[in-house]
């Protein structure tokens, strides 16, 4: 085990998915950001767009859950 | 509780902050109960059918009998049903989505009484965090959106998807070659894999902290100041919880609503 790159493992694969969530994390700021943004300028428009927010939400986030996903698969 | 003895049995509290079993799969495999025809009938497949039968059970309580005025569960259950119909179905898919709603009710109420199990005391267990069950129910979706899509436009919709007439002709192949990718194969992968990771991660968090929170705790008197650190963990693990509920609710209304987007996107592809 010492000096073998498997033992590095479960480490790497931290490193890994705390770098893979940056991503979806900037994303999701901004659509939830734009989302109060709308929603500020035009409340008769809320359900319409709180929809079009989770469902933006949703599809940015499923990257890092991916990431999560692989990280236990690597790490196990 | 079989969760919280085997972490307690392990936990070196002197020199660990966090208390987790040897190996995850612990949390989420049960022992094989009883075996009926070649099926093992494991914790989780009782679950899944205490789930479905809470569902039909809360349908037909809450909307049994209209009455002038309404029982207050009543109320409840029809602002649920009413959401799922008009929130989801017509809003997103229009007024052909009167012919889904009873796909989309059965899913929303069968996963929000899943995902619901992981804050429910005694069972703690989200059924949702099995890969099968999403999996399955993501699957049935795709047949459905690919069975619409190739009955409402023939053979034009994987046409078109491929080769798309909006686009300049230069970019035509890649769009296309992303949009099938996408559409054909990334869907439902990723409509599976987002509620199960939810589901996991909830599920994982919530018995990290809860256990380990009980585990410092009832070890104050050996590891003095540092056991305090388990009021922290289970102040936290309280905390989760309530979010947990959040989290629940959420994902059930989005995998229903991407169902319907999907749906929606079949029907009127062009756009």
């Amino acid at each position: 085990m010492e000096g073998s790159i498997e033992a590095l493992v479960p480490a790497l694969s931290l490193i890994g998915y705390g770098l893979g969530a940056i991503g979806p994390g900037i994303g999701i700021g901004i659509v939830a950001g734009n989302a109060i943004t709308a929603m500020a300028r035009q409340p008769e428009m809320q359900g319409t767009i709180r929809t079009t927010m989770f469902l933006g939400i949703a599809l940015t986030e499923a990257l890092a859950l991916i990431g999560f996903v692989l990280f236990f698969i690597a790490s196990a | 509780m079989a969760q919280l003895i085997v972490a307690t049995s392990e936990c070196d509290v002197v020199n660990e902050v966090i208390c987790a079993p040897a190996n995850v799969n612990e949390l989420f495999e049960f022992p094989t109960i009883f075996t009926i025809g070649g099926f093992e009938v494991t914790r989780t497949i009782i679950l899944m059918f205490l789930a479905a039968f809470v569902a039909v059970a809360i349908l037909y309580f809450g909307l049994r009998g209209q009455r002038l005025v309404p029982t207050k569960f009543g109320v409840a259950v029809e602002g649920l049903v009413s959401f799922v119909r008009d929130g989801i179905a017509r809003d997103v898919i229009g007024p052909e989505g009167t012919k889904y709603v009873p796909y989309l009710m059965a899913m929303f109420f069968f996963l929000l009484v899943g995902n619901l199990f992981e804050v429910t005391p005694l069972i703690n267990f989200p059924i949702t965090s099995r890969m099968a069950i999403p999996a399955f129910l993501a699957l049935v979706t795709y047949v459905i959106f690919m069975f619409v899509g190739f009955a409402k436009n023939n053979f034009r919709y994987l046409i078109d998807t491929a080769w798309p007439k909006a686009v300049p002709i230069g970019l035509r192949w890649l769009v296309g070659l992303i949009e099938v990718f996408s559409i054909f194969i990334l869907r439902p992968i990723t409509l599976a894999v987002r509620l199960f990771a939810n589901m996991v991660a909830g599920h994982l968090m919530l018995t990290l902290l809860l256990t380990s929170g009980v585990i410092f705790i009832a070890a104050i008197p050996e590891i003095g100041l540092k056991g305090s650190i388990g009021v922290f963990w289970f102040g936290l693990g309280l905390f989760m919880f309530l979010l947990e509920i959040l989290i629940g609710v959420l994902q059930a209304y989005i995998f229903t609503l991407l169902t319907a987007i999907y749906i929606e996107s079949s029907i009127h592809f062009e756009h």
